[in-house]
């Protein structure tokens, strides 16, 4: 599988501060990805990186091979959605339909009216007099009308009532449909995100900490419920990413090596919450690709 | 590129349009009326009458002096409301240059708009060319029209080589145009916030002007001295436009009698220790820069702002390219 973004050990500092570090991490074509993580844990600074607004202070990131600068032919294959959908609150959204036909020659005008029209996003209306979940819709027009064969959005949800919310995800689902688009798609809420995503990717302080197809890693992990046992007594279960008690039973959440035929576990399958949630309350575990052509470092499983 | 350039700057165009037209229905009335006083006030046919010698009739002199002062008294304060034409460079520097980079990264549009199949390479070439011609062909304009008015007022009193009114005619004002823009669009790629850019242009812009007016312009070139005599039936003459650097009286033995001016006992007394003749021997010494210095200190005084304007584009281009955000 070819990658539409991959970085090695990226990191980017801000003053003495890593916002980014000893990022490894792939998003393979065709795929629409989910980048998650708490707030503060580098996923802008990640999509700026992608989109060639940062430059890299160490490691690389290679965007369908070639390292984001000032290319115009990276630039045109790259959408980006930013956080808080900037718009000029001056232009007309048909202006800035007229901004993005001037600017990119794979421009698709068809595409945007029309899409603008199904919203009922009236073209003559300033985009600052737009509402917040019509200038995400309007920015996601922006970003699609380009034909890029990858798109990046950061957070665009983030500030959007549910109803705004479940629309652009909706929107978004039927791009990524007709157009075949690899998406990666950011958010502290992985609600926004875990019913459309089929790769994962999990970053938190700086680095990657999960990195997978989601039916892998569905499949890898489990959750196992057996009688009060004391800590650090299980065995043959793999890596024990989570554990609770009470007096008569133990909970435990594992990254598995393979079936587990213990009779005394009852075991379940694992939410894609239960699973984020696990890694991201233990800053020890991950679960990164093996075999791929990235090196791992940072956090060691 | 260039339709996105005309959209996102029409307003400022527009707006220098209209001072532009307001500084047009100011001053073309009133240099007309001041050009016409010139001539009919019989001021130019005297000054004119004066020839080109350093040293001339006293007689004359004085007479084109009364003539000069009739003149001042009824136009001096246009030459002095003329001072706030000072102003006009630095103002495209605070609403044009600075903004330009600035308020894109402090609405956070660059994300936009750099993003889109255009390289940011181009984007800032564009955008800052545009903007330069614009400049440059308002200051051209303005520049052209201030120096057609100031003409009277060059030659009746303020030397145009002088503090202020060398700054507002002539070639200078256009590099003092040039470098406030590229000033404020290098400080736009520093704050990236409008109003802290608007605030490192004006200081730059002061910070250098003055220094380089005040200290630099008089020694551009080595002044020049003229000596003559306080009884003389010969005077400096008013009409060639020399700018005084300094002058006194001085006695005999070269001690200074007076500083700060100049004295001509005229018509000759009945004996050189008159009221106001200094007694035998005195003289004048007046250093000077000449009238016809005024072409080349201009050239001199543009040239190192349209190169300080050019660096700092380059610089500007060169952090946009670089990391930006």
């Amino acid at each position: 599988m070819t990658s539409a973004l991959e970085t090695t050990d990226l990191g980017k500092r801000y003053g003495r501060d890593w916002g980014l570090r000893g990022c490894s991490l792939r998003v393979p074509v065709g795929s629409v990805a989910a980048l998650v993580g708490p707030n503060g844990a580098g996923k802008s600074t990640l999509l700026h990186l992608a989109v060639g607004l940062l430059k890299p202070d160490e490691g690389e990131v290679r965007v369908f091979g070639k390292a984001p600068g000032d290319s115009r032919e990276l630039l045109e294959q790259v959408g980006f959605v930013a956080q808080d959908t900037p718009l000029y609150p001056d232009f007309t959204v048909a202006e800035l339909v007229k901004l993005g036909s001037k600017l990119n020659r794979t421009w698709d005008d068809d595409l945007a009216v029309d899409r603008l029209g199904k919203l009922d996003i009236p073209l003559d209306r300033k985009a600052g007099r737009l509402s917040g979940g019509q200038r995400a819709q309007v920015a996601l027009v922006l970003a699609i009308a380009k034909r890029p064969r990858l798109l990046l959005l950061d957070e665009p949800v983030a500030a959007l009532d549910p109803l705004a919310r479940r629309e652009f995800m909706q929107a978004l689902m039927g791009i990524v449909a007709d157009q075949g688009t690899t998406v990666l798609h950011s958010s502290h809420l992985l609600g926004d995100v875990e019913r459309t995503c089929d790769w994962l990717v999990v970053v938190r302080k700086g680095s990657a900490q999960v990195v997978g197809s989601v039916d892998e890693l569905l499949a890898e992990h489990r959750t196992l419920i057996g009688p009060r046992t004391r800590e650090g007594e299980y065995s043959g279960v793999g890596t024990v990413l989570r554990e609770s008690h009470t007096d008569k039973q133990t909970t435990l959440l594992v990254r598995t090596g393979g079936p587990i035929h213990h009779p005394a576990w009852n075991v379940s399958d694992v939410t894609l919450e239960d699973l984020v949630l696990a890694y991201l309350a233990d800053p020890n575990a991950a679960a990164l690709p093996g075999p791929v052509s990235l090196p791992q470092r940072g956090v060691g499983a | 590129m260039i339709w996105l350039t005309w959209r996102q700057h029409r307003k400022q165009m527009l707006a220098a349009l209209i001072g532009l037209a307001v500084l047009l229905a100011v001053l073309i009335p009133t240099g007309l009326k001041m050009h016409h006083a010139f001539t009919d006030m019989g001021t130019e046919r005297c000054l004119n009458g004066l020839g080109d010698g350093s040293l001339v009739g006293a007689g004359k002199v004085s007479e084109c002096q009364s003539v000069v002062d009739r003149f001042q008294r009824a136009y001096g304060d246009y030459g002095r409301a003329a001072l706030l034409l000072i102003f006009v460079p630095l103002l495209a520097g605070l609403f044009w240059g600075a903004p330009l980079v600035a308020r894109e990264i402090e609405s956070g549009t660059h994300r936009l708009v750099w993003t889109q199949g255009v390289t940011r390479a181009r984007w800032g070439a564009v955008k800052i060319a545009a903007i330069t011609v614009a400049a440059l062909l308002f200051a051209i304009g303005y520049a052209a029209l201030v120096s057609w008015w100031m003409g009277p007022l060059n030659r009746t009193g303020t030397s145009r080589l002088e503090f202020l009114s060398f700054d507002v005619q002539g070639i200078a004002p256009i590099g003092y145009t040039l470098f406030a823009v590229a000033l404020g669009i290098f400080a736009g790629t520093v704050t990236r916030k409008v109003m802290p850019a608007m605030a490192m242009t004006l200081v730059g812009f002061v910070v250098l002007r003055i220094p380089l007016a005040v200290l630099g312009r008089p020694n551009f070139q080595g002044a020049k001295d003229l000596k003559y005599p306080v009884v003389s039936d010969t005077a400096p003459n008013i009409g060639n436009g020399n700018w005084v650097i300094s002058d006194g009286v001085y006695d005999r033995a070269g001690s200074l009698l007076a500083g700060d001016t100049q004295a001509v006992c005229w018509p000759p007394p009945d004996s050189p220790d008159a009221d106001g003749c200094y007694g035998a021997g005195a003289y004048n010494l007046v250093s000077y820069q000449p009238g016809d210095r005024f072409w080349p200190f201009q050239y001199l005084e543009t040239g190192v702002y349209v190169l300080l304007a050019a660096g700092l584009l380059y610089l500007a281009i060169r952090r946009l390219q670089r990391q930006m955000t």
